[in-house]
């Protein structure tokens, strides 16, 4: 296992796709520290950022602030990463496999486009979670993603497979385009959720308002939920999925595709 | 990511028998839209001009355009999304839930009106300015109009088109096209060329503080970015090229006074259309060109000690 | 001064195949002799005249607009990174423009056509040719759905019509004139298309497409352009075009014509389950009518961007795919269509059209009439023309690629059935002496004395010659690349021609223009100073 601590700020984001492990396991300390970062348009070392301590393995721990380095866990399809402290933009991205959890927070594009593999953010995460990038047919293909805190826009934008939760509420547009998979919002979302989805499950445990292209079907529950009801509960995400604590209002759209996507909203028991 | 159709502004002219605008104050912003392209000119197939043609004014208030409209929609602030996405199920005749209309501040009927008016024109056109752009939902609120346009394409001639701003950012938008392969937010400090609006764009870039320098042309930041990007300006280097002195001047460390390019500066400009015109100065002036400057501080960067950009590595960023 | 020794020279033009000789080149030709300057050691090299592409979309407002549309496939791109002399830019599926010039020198081509010029846009046109580092160009403008030449047509106003097209041309400072579904295009205006060439068009009740075709064809053999009529024909990639395409060159009898792309339009059937192949009927009758030239416009499994003129046929693409769809309407000239396309070796159709672009480079017995492209970027890209020369070539290797097509495209193609080998005088002829006389550019394409000194120089090696990846390449007699390196090279020339016309024309045009378009007269011709090294060529 290699320890990184962060011990300088970088004055502009720094791109460390480096910090992988396909890129790193095997490596010891000294062979770390001279792989390249990128601050702007220079080329620099790890050792320039990082304090790198350890043996080799395929456990990468990092340390500090990092909410200014991009691009950790970048493609990675096996190992560990795991982050104390916060860290930037597209961690984990094109991620295969392995798994990377951050006790602080995250800044946009966690996940974008992964394809396997598990990630868990304790604190919060910025947008574009599990998405797909400007212009790419599908996010996700597969994975998951749990935050315990909020997300910001665009959670699971266009992804295909696979499954978000996150604990608090997110912005407008979660399961935006969706092609499939499961998005859990256990914090309830702002607006336009599920816009224009064509397939994909959405849970919703708090009222959210809906897009009118979305229609009430019936209300019951689901068999799905239980099974993911009680994965979710092993890793702390509580989600009421027995018939005595309620039911979920299921709504299909979006009907401006026409999408077969649902969105399932909680309703429970009047006490 | 239905795409985008759209056409020329004569083509409009000549053939556009329903105009719709969408967040857009053409009478004050682009002041002569609506006598040479839209609504007065005879048109090859309208020749009776005005009276051959429908136009359509949705927006959150009465502006002075309204006068121009035949058909005035008040939509509600920030609702934008949401009339454009039934509008969209309403067109392929599918389900919505009726009751959530009326937070459009439109009616059903309203709705219902309008996505019949569009099938059935002969050739319609959908232009949107920031008032949709700029509100929230942002780029979706632009793709849910392109989009639209497309589907409609399905049932009669349908195309639309963005109400581009001053200061030939469609140029911009073109030349960065054509050489980096991106409209706008191109990042070059890897050595090639990568786009991510959000990470890239101007506002975001600076407001979030990720340059520590900035050269501004030909636009005033300072006067309309959010307080903490007007922070940052200040406490950077910052260079500004402009025939004015700007907001964004007085928080720079140097400022240039450059000729008024199209007034005292030739050029090309081009058009909402992505039509390039060649600018003939009618003026001259006691100021070097923007070009100029740029060139002369190019050859400046160029006599210090050679920066390579590293090569790529098996697995490069995007 | 420049001395390649030793190599061994296939220049068609001349009748030299393999000859192994010395090639001198001083102030960008090529000469007799030379005494000092450099010399490079081209033993057991093979040397070509530098490719010329007689049909590429690689510049202008529909490129810019694929562009825009597409920015996922920039980022799987080659990256091509900036240096002291170099250019930033990406690769990929539609290239920018300095990446354009970058890749097609680093394979040996020195010359392209861009195939599709609105007016209304030229100087868009230029801007970006300017940017293209290194090639030669010339550049097509789009004719055949011109609605003031239109109009005359409809008038029977042959002479007029002439004389406008001719103002077009200069106007437009463009080299030749291009058909693109006569007719069709201004049809789509309204959302309609022309598939029958005897029918009038939308609008009209004398201009049919047939009318369109003849009359452009009448007036540019008059004009005496360097090029013929570069036609796109009616009903692009429709099962059964095929009579189509033979109705057209019927038309055209008696005149010269370049069909462009001619595999998307050899296509039999009457549906998407029945399409098949109709290359050999359409060989047959092109190897019997000797006063057409084409160009093969093949596919090669793999990312594609279809962008052509051919709104109607694009919408169709968009709603058969589902893929994202781009059109713009170029008013009373043109419009353009872009649908992002994958071709795949399992789908039935591409299969097919795979086949077919082969079969007419087989079975068209006449090189110097049929050329290769690809129509980049609708069937591939450009840079993968050397896996078409490896198909002409190794008759082998073409079998075991049919071998993975699907069972029942082979029932649909007689591809199997031809043995032809493509030998390395042919492959000059159909990527450079070919093209380049087509064209008219008569010091392009072979590298007699008095030629402009553009060619490329392969390594052969046990398995063949490295097409695609030459030891140099020379262009007007600077190295331009060398060991993979593409060095700074002055500018390329644009070709231009200036047809005669009477300048009271303008007389006419003006009040019209004024009255149709929407910018001013006096700011619609291309100025001059736009174009980097303009070449303006004779029409005689």
């Amino acid at each position: 296992m290699l320890t990184l601590t962060l011990k300088e700020q970088p004055s502009v984001p720094l791109e460390a796709e480096a910090l992988s492990p396909d890129l790193t396991a095997g490596l010891p300390p000294e062979a770390v520290r001279a792989l390249p970062v990128h601050l702007g348009k220079r080329q620099l070392r790890v050792a320039d950022f990082f304090e790198v301590d350890g043996a080799p393995g395929d456990e990468l721990v990092i340390r500090g602030a990092a909410d200014k380095v991009k691009w950790i866990g970048r493609g990675m399809t096996r190992g560990r990463i795991s982050i104390q402290g916060n860290a930037g933009m597209h961690l984990g991205a094109y991620m295969k496999g392995g798994s990377i959890e951050v006790s602080g927070s995250v800044s946009d594009w966690l996940g974008a486009e992964m394809s396997g593999g598990s990630i868990r953010v304790r604190g919060n995460a910025g947008g574009q979670v599990g998405a797909a990038y400007r212009g790419s047919l599908s996010g996700m293909k597969d994975g998951t993603i749990l935050i315990d805190g909020t997300a910001g826009l665009e959670v699971g934008m266009r992804m295909r497979r696979g499954l978000i939760a996150v604990g608090g509420s997110v912005r407008d547009f979660a399961g935006l385009e969706m092609k499939g998979g499961t998005i859990v919002l256990r914090g309830g979302a702002e607006l336009r959720t599920g816009a224009w989805m064509s397939r994909g499950t959405i849970v919703s445990v708090p009222q959210i308002p809906l897009l009118p292209t979305f229609t009430y079907t019936s209300t019951y529950n689901p068999t799905f939920l239980r099974l993911w009801g009680r994965y979710l509960s092993t890793h702390g995400f509580v989600l009421p999925y027995e018939e005595r604590e309620g039911a979920y209002r299921r709504y299909l759209g979006d009907s401006s595709v026409p999408g077969k996507g649902e969105i399932f909203v909680f309703q429970p028991h009047a006490s | 990511m239905g795409g985008k159709v759209t056409c020329t502004l004569g083509e409009v002219k000549n053939r556009a028998d329903l105009i719709i605008y969408w967040g857009g104050n053409p009478a004050e912003c682009h002041p002569r839209h609506f006598t040479k392209y839209t609504l007065m000119p005879k048109g090859k197939f309208v020749p009776e001009g005005r009276k051959g043609r429908t136009m359509v004014l949705v927006d959150i208030r009465e502006t002075p355009s309204a006068k121009a409209a035949d058909i005035f929609l008040q939509i509600r602030p920030g609702k934008d999304f949401e009339v454009l996405t039934i509008l969209r199920a309403l067109v392929k005749s599918r389900p919505i839930d009726e009751t959530a209309v009326a937070e459009t501040g439109l009616s059903l009927e309203t709705l219902k009106d309008l996505a019949a008016r569009m099938k059935r024109a002969r050739f319609g056109v959908l232009f949107f300015g920031m008032g949709l752009s700029m509100t929230r939902g942002k780029h979706m609120n632009s793709a849910a109009v392109l989009t639209l346009a497309a589907e409609l394409n399905a049932y009669t001639k349908f195309v639309c088109m963005p109400m581009r701003g001053h200061g030939n950012v469609t140029g911009s938008d073109m030349v960065l096209r054509w050489t980096t392969g991106f409209p706008f937010g191109t990042n070059l400090s890897r050595g090639y060329p990568r786009f991510n609006p959000g990470e890239f764009s101007t506002v975001d870039l600076i407001v979030r503080g990720d340059n520590d320098a900035a050269l501004i042309l030909g636009a005033d930041p300072g006067a309309t970015m959010p307080q903490p990007g007007i922070d940052h300006l200040g406490r950077i280097p910052t260079i500004v090229l402009d025939p004015k002195v700007t907001h964004t001047s007085r928080l720079s460390r140097v400022h240039i006074t450059t000729a008024a390019t199209g007034i005292s500066a030739p050029g090309t400009a081009y058009r909402m259309d992505e039509i390039p015109l060649p600018l003939r100065p009618a003026l001259k002036s006691p100021y070097p060109t923007d070009e100029e400057i740029i060139k002369r501080i190019r050859a400046a960067v160029a006599a210090k000690p050679a920066w390579t950009p590293a090569a790529i590595p098996a697995r490069a960023t995007a | 001064m420049l001395r390649i020794a030793g190599g061994r020279v296939y220049d068609p033009a001349n009748g030299i195949d393999g000859v192994v000789q010395d090639l001198c080149i001083d102030g960008g030709r090529v000469v007799g002799d030379v005494q000092g300057g450099r010399a490079i050691d081209a033993s057991g090299m093979v040397i070509f005249p530098g490719g010329v592409d007689i049909h590429t979309h690689v510049a202008g407002a529909a490129l810019n607009f694929a562009r825009g549309l597409t920015p996922e496939n920039y980022r799987k791109a080659v990256p091509f990174l900036h240096g002291p002399e170099r250019r930033a830019g990406l690769g990929g599926i539609t290239p920018t423009t300095f990446a354009t010039g970058y890749l097609y020198a680093a394979m040996g081509w020195t010359t392209v056509n861009e195939a599709a010029v609105p007016i209304l846009s030229a100087r868009h046109t230029h801007e970006e040719l300017r940017d293209t580092p290194v090639v030669d160009k010339a550049s097509l403008v789009l004719m055949a759905n011109n609605e003031i030449v239109l109009d005359l047509l409809e008038a029977d106003e042959l002479e007029q019509a002439r004389e406008v097209v001719a103002w077009l041309i200069w106007a437009a400072k463009c080299y030749g004139v291009k058909a693109v579904n006569p007719g069709g295009v201004a049809a789509w205006k309204w959302g309609k298309n022309a598939s029958n060439l005897h029918e009038p068009i939308e609008g009209y009740s004398r201009v049919t497409p047939a009318k369109i075709i003849a009359g452009l064809a009448q007036i540019v053999d008059d004009l005496r352009l360097p090029h013929p009529l570069h036609i796109h024909c009616n009903n692009l990639g429709i099962p059964g075009n095929i009579s189509t395409t033979l109705e057209t060159m019927r038309v055209l009898d008696g005149h010269r014509a370049h069909l462009a792309h001619l595999q998307f339009h050899a296509y039999g059937g009457d549906g998407w389950g029945t399409m098949r192949s109709e290359a050999s009927t359409l060989a047959d009758y092109f190897n019997a009518h000797t006063s057409f030239s084409c160009d093969a416009g093949a596919i090669l499994f793999g990312d594609a961007m279809t962008i052509t003129a051919d709104g109607p046929w694009q919408h169709l693409l968009h709603q058969l795919t589902g893929r994202k769809w781009g059109n713009v309407d170029v008013e009373n000239e043109t419009g353009c269509g872009i649908v992002p396309y994958v071709y795949k070796g399992h789908n039935l159709v591409n299969a097919v059209q795979w086949a077919a672009g082969l079969e007419l480079l087989l079975l068209i017995k006449d090189p110097w009439r049929i050329f290769l492209t690809t129509d980049h970027p609708n069937g591939a890209g450009f840079w993968r023309y050397p896996e078409l020369i490896r198909l002409l070539m190794d008759v082998e290797h073409r079998r075991d690629c049919l071998k993975k097509l699907p069972k029942r495209a082979l029932r649909r193609t007689v591809l199997a059935d031809l043995d032809r080998k493509y030998t390395l005088s042919d492959i000059a002829v159909v990527t450079s002496a070919g093209p380049a006389r087509a064209l008219g550019l008569t010091a392009k394409g072979h590298l007699g004395v008095g030629a402009d000194a553009d060619l490329a120089i392969y390594a052969q090696g046990p398995d063949g010659i490295s097409f695609g990846r030459p030891r140099y390449v020379i262009k007007e007699g600077q190295v331009v690349v060398e060991d993979g390196e593409v060095r700074p090279a002055s500018e390329g020339r644009e070709f231009l021609v200036r047809p005669s016309y009477d300048e009271k024309i303008e007389e006419y045009l003006r009040p019209l223009f004024q009255k149709v378009y929407t910018m001013s007269f006096d700011n619609y011709p291309v100025e001059m100073e736009r174009l980097t090294r303009p070449d303006v060529r004779a029409c005689e």
